[in-house]
């Protein structure tokens, strides 16, 4: 789950990839991926890929960082922290340096103190107190408000052209995002080197705010709460354990100290990569790179995360009700992103039916999407021939640390059916998978489908920046290519191989959801 | 030693290179100019078999072709007591299969090549749309015009998308913001082809012959557009589409005779019961047609005021000042053929729904009073030029965009004249437009959350909601039934 600075501004090639990152691509018919590479003696890894017609520029830098580099009391930091990354530095949204950071010392000792009374204490607090120095909070907010140029970074890069304009973060990265005229790289380097540089967390309080807020709307989405529980039960030690917006405590407490500590850590050029996707000269953006983002100095390595899923070794059951449709989620630890089990897991969720369910309702008034994937085994029985089901579907989607191979069906109430009834039925079709493994013709299909898809994802030029950019931060972007290879080589016998070790009742989380409300 | 050395002459180069140094601030850099021409449309047009109109272009980078055929026809042409019938459509006109095909042959066909076919109903117009990789092209094609043409729209999965609808009408007021939309819709447009809804009864009306009926109609050549871009030589897929789509007949283009007088509803608020955390808001009227002149001035004066994210005064006041809210603006939305909609939207904690809305209203009024500053004149109107070429970023869209110029009957100048039109915009224009088009006076303020806490308000605005205006409460309807409880 990515969570997006901005909601007006949309970037569907996100939402996109979540759903076929494991189904990875295979260079087809000879078609590879033609990208330059250059490494900053900092660290920063800039990638190039030309592609020319239209003089605009995708410009997308990646840090290494996400929600698991979190841990209890700062959840949702990583998150909160690319908010900030939009209030400005010593140059950008402020007026006058000095005076300004003078006020902003002083509201976070005073927050400092509110926070000690408040948070500290069983009881609260003491009201009096707290209702005093609230006062003095909002005094000096006014009195710094003469100094702050609002959102000023984005005004300018809006002024200049730029579209597409975003960040988002997920459990693994974190992704600044603007698209420019092909004349106007300069001002992306200058402004996203000058935050990794610079950056000053001026308004860190009232931003705080708008995230509780963007907390609030996600709980007010039916059936969040539940899968936000689902994915605590399922990932029990690990820390994919919390969401990446956090737990609400943490985002009332988490400290201004606690963001400046992060961001030092893992906003260093060794930690990140540039990646230029349109027309421009190779030549000239590695001479712009060395310029603005050579003078960012590098950081101390990173320790990788240090827990991981642990052996389950027993079913595990969760039952929910609530305003949401019933539905059956199923799933099962797999091996993470890269590991030799991944092409075999992405076959057989191709062949039960990815991209399934129907498609929604597009916008206030309808706009039907039609076309809903009801290729797969699971659709094919459940859907259409026993008619127990709306939809029915499976993916497997290899994270960088985790992996989860997940089943989802919604059951036809008007027929009277469970969501116990479909989770039946599903097993009998994974033990005849178990023995009999998929067809020729369905792991030919989730081949040919892989090397479209592939061919398909070069042709978006913010798809792919978003793809290169993420995979050369896990495994390096050829990874993207070499998958695809190692799909080719895939067997029936790996497939029957893999649904045995993993589609077992003591690596399950089994999650059934019931409507309350009538409507 | 040897390292300083070509570190030095690693910086010459530089130097040499990048011309200037590096740029302290953003005032300091001087781009290079760039030139930018639109395509134009009648370099791609062409005229196929049957008199059926279309926009092509050559794309050679990738082995891949994109077809989309766009057909005058959306929920708006559904015959009252038919409500549905477009979704259904959506879902049938492939998997219901043709004279020739099962609809699951020609998905297990399609999805068998990698490709992609899918078909899409909106308000007005309806999308399929296939893309296959070149070497399958002959094969899409046939598929693509196979379902374009004869329909057969079997009994089985017609049964079985029906039933998947009905289901799905359960969801229907699960979730905030679609009820908001839907209801702030009903409200201006008030009943109307519009704003119909399906129920479990109008779906259940729904037979083969109606959409037989439908089909015959208006999916015919004259009646239609084709955007293709791709890996073909331009004459070459003409020849192919003249002969897959030889003898498609059917009647000529039917005008919607759809009524265009809404009523005014009384200005207040309306408010919906939903227990949740937040309010989801939307405040406004109806606004203009995009073919009105004052088009343009009203985009840069929304983008000032609401429509620019985070160089808008609403995000800036209610998000990042106040910090009230993750998601907030003014929009105005458009529609062929009628006027859309103005709305300033929020979403906040209950507390400070009131206090939310007080600021839009501060806007909305303000931009009608005073003057927008020259910078931000500058920026809304520097952002539309500067970013025009997106437009034109993927060769499939701008075909698509071209079809949908000619089909809705506007100016095929369109972007030719464009960046002219916004750089004609003046304050003054600003101003004006904010006066003709944003009416604090006649204002629908949708709200829907929890009651009690909304109307209690807080410290920065207390209760009651009637402080702005009448409260109405809007029931919220059975979706199954479309009856009130």
């Amino acid at each position: 789950m990515k969570r997006l600075l901005s909601f007006a501004i949309r970037v569907p090639v996100l939402a996109a990839l979540v759903t076929i990152v494991s189904v990875s691509m295979i260079p087809a018919n000879g078609l590879r991926l033609d990208v330059k590479e250059h490494t900053l003696s900092n660290g920063l890894k800039i990638l190039m890929v030309q592609k020319p017609g239209v003089p605009r520029v995708v410009c997308h830098i990646y840090f290494k960082v996400g929600s698991i580099n979190e841990k209890p009391g700062i959840t949702g930091l990583a998150h909160l922290h690319e908010h900030m990354m939009f209030k400005g530095t010593e140059m950008m949204g402020v007026t006058d340096f000095k005076a300004d950071s003078a006020i902003d010392k002083k509201i976070d000792a005073l927050i400092g103190q509110i926070y000690r009374e408040k948070y500290w204490k069983a009881d609260g607090g003491d009201k009096t107190k707290l209702d005093q120095w609230q006062k003095e909070y909002d005094e000096l907010v006014k009195s710094e408000k003469k100094y702050i140029i609002k959102d000023d970074l984005w005004t300018l890069y809006m002024k200049n052209g730029g579209t597409a304009l975003n960040a988002s973060t997920g459990n693994e990265n974190t992704g600044y995002y603007v698209t420019l005229p092909a004349n106007k790289v300069e001002l992306q380097m200058l402004l996203e080197s000058d935050r990794m540089l610079n950056a000053y967390f001026r308004e860190f309080y009232s931003e705080k705010d708008v995230v509780m807020e963007e907390r609030r709307l996600s709980e007010n989405r039916p059936g969040y709460l539940f899968g936000e529980q689902v994915d605590a039960a399922f990932y029990t030690a690990s820390p994919y354990h919390w969401d990446v917006i956090g737990w609400m405590d943490d985002l009332r407490k988490v400290t201004k100290a606690d963001l400046i500590e992060f961001h030092n850590k893992y906003y260093v050029p060794n930690n990140a990569v540039a990646i230029y996707v349109g027309e421009f000269d190779p030549q000239k953006i590695i001479l712009m790179a060395e310029k603005y983002f050579g003078r960012v100095p590098k950081g101390p390595d990173i320790e990788p995360i240090r827990t991981y899923v642990p052996a389950q070794g027993c079913e595990k059951r969760m039952y929910g009700e609530g305003p949401a449709p019933t539905s059956l989620q199923m799933r099962f630890h797999a091996p993470p992103d890269g590991h030799p089990d991944g092409p075999a897991l992405a076959i057989l969720a191709d062949a039960l039916g990815t991209g399934g369910g129907m498609g929604g309702p597009g916008g206030p008034r309808g706009g039907f999407r039609g076309g809903a994937r009801d290729t797969g085994r699971l659709s094919k029985v459940l859907v259409r021939d026993k008619q127990m089901a709306v939809s029915a579907s499976a993916s497997s989607r290899g994270q960088w640390y985790v992996g989860a191979f997940q089943i989802n069906a919604t059951p036809r109430i008007d027929k009277k059916v469970q969501p116990e009834d479909l989770e039946k039925e599903i097993w009998v079709e994974i033990d005849k998978i178990k023995k009999e493994g998929v067809t020729a013709d369905e792991i030919q299909k989730a081949k040919n489908r892989s090397e479209a898809m592939f061919i398909r994802s070069l042709a978006s030029t913010m798809g792919l920046a978003s793809r290169l950019g993420r995979a050369e931060l896990n495994r390096g972007w050829r990874s993207v290519e070499t998958d695809l290879e190692d799909l080719r080589k895939t067997t029936n016998d790996d497939i029957k191989r893999v649904a045995a070790k993993y589609l077992v009742k003591d690596n399950s989380l089994i999650a059934i959801y019931r409507r309350q409300m009538e409507f | 030693m040897k390292k300083t050395i070509i570190l030095c002459l690693a910086v010459c180069l530089f130097m040499v290179g990048a011309g200037l140094g590096q740029a302290k601030k953003p005032s300091d850099l001087k781009f290079p100019p760039l030139k930018y021409e639109p395509p134009d449309p009648q370099d791609f047009r062409v005229v196929l078999a049957d008199g059926l109109r279309a926009y092509v272009q050559e794309d050679h980078s990738l082995p891949l072709v994109n077809v989309s055929a766009i057909t005058n026809f959306g929920s708006l042409y559904v015959p009252k007591g038919k409500q549905g019938l477009d979704g259904v459509l959506s879902d049938v006109l492939i998997k219901g299969g043709t004279k020739t095909r099962e609809g699951t042959a020609i998905e297990e066909r399609i999805d068998f090549l990698g490709g992609t076919l899918s078909f899409n109903v909106g308000e007005r117009t309806s999308t399929l749309a296939l893309s296959v990789l070149t070497k399958d092209l002959d094969e899409g094609l046939a598929l693509f015009f196979d379902v374009l043409m004869n329909p057969e729209f079997r009994e089985q999965p017609l049964a079985l998308a029906k039933a998947r609808l009905i289901e799905r009408l359960r969801q229907a007021n699960d979730q905030p913001s679609m009820v908001l939309s839907r209801e702030y819709e009903t409200l201006l447009y008030g009943e109307h082809p519009l704003t119909f809804q399906p129920t479990r009864k109008t779906y259940e009306a729904i037979t083969a012959a109606d959409l037989k009926d439908i089909h015959s109609r208006y999916f015919s050549p004259k009646n239609t557009f084709i955007a293709a871009a791709g890996d073909f030589a331009k004459a070459d897929l003409q020849a192919r589409i003249n002969q897959v789509a030889a003898n498609w007949t059917g009647s000529e283009v039917q005008p919607d005779t759809s009524s265009k007088d809404f009523p005014k509803p009384e200005p207040g608020v309306y408010f919906i019961q939903k227990k949740i955390n937040q309010g989801y808001i939307s405040l406004g009227h109806l606004g203009l047609e995009d073919t009105n002149p004052d088009y343009y001035a009203v985009q840069v004066m929304n983008f000032i005021l609401g429509g620019g994210s985070f160089s808008s005064r609403i995000t800036t006041k209610v998000r990042s000042d106040e910090g009230l809210s993750y998601n907030q603006g003014s929009r105005f939305s458009y529609r062929w053929g009628f006027p859309g909609t103005l709305s300033g939207y929020v979403q906040t904690k209950s507390s400070t729904v009131g206090y939310a809305i007080s600021l839009i209203l501060a806007e909305f009024d303000r931009i009608r009073k005073q003057p927008v500053s020259d910078a931000e004149m500058d920026t809304a109107v520097n952002y539309y030029l500067e970013s025009f070429a997106d437009n034109f970023q993927m060769p499939i869209m701008a075909m698509s965009n071209f079809a949908n110029l000619e089909m809705v009957g506007k100016p095929m100048d369109y972007y030719k004249t464009y960046r002219d039109n916004i750089r004609a915009v003046t304050k003054a224009r600003v101003q004006e437009v904010a006066n003709r088009y944003i009416h604090p006076d006649q204002l629908a303020i949708m709200i829907v959350g929890d009651f009690d806490p909304c109307n209690k308000g807080g410290a920065q605005w207390a209760g009651p909601l009637e402080k702005l205006g009448r409260v109405h409460m809007i029931p919220l309807r059975d979706p199954m039934t479309g009856e009130v409880k």
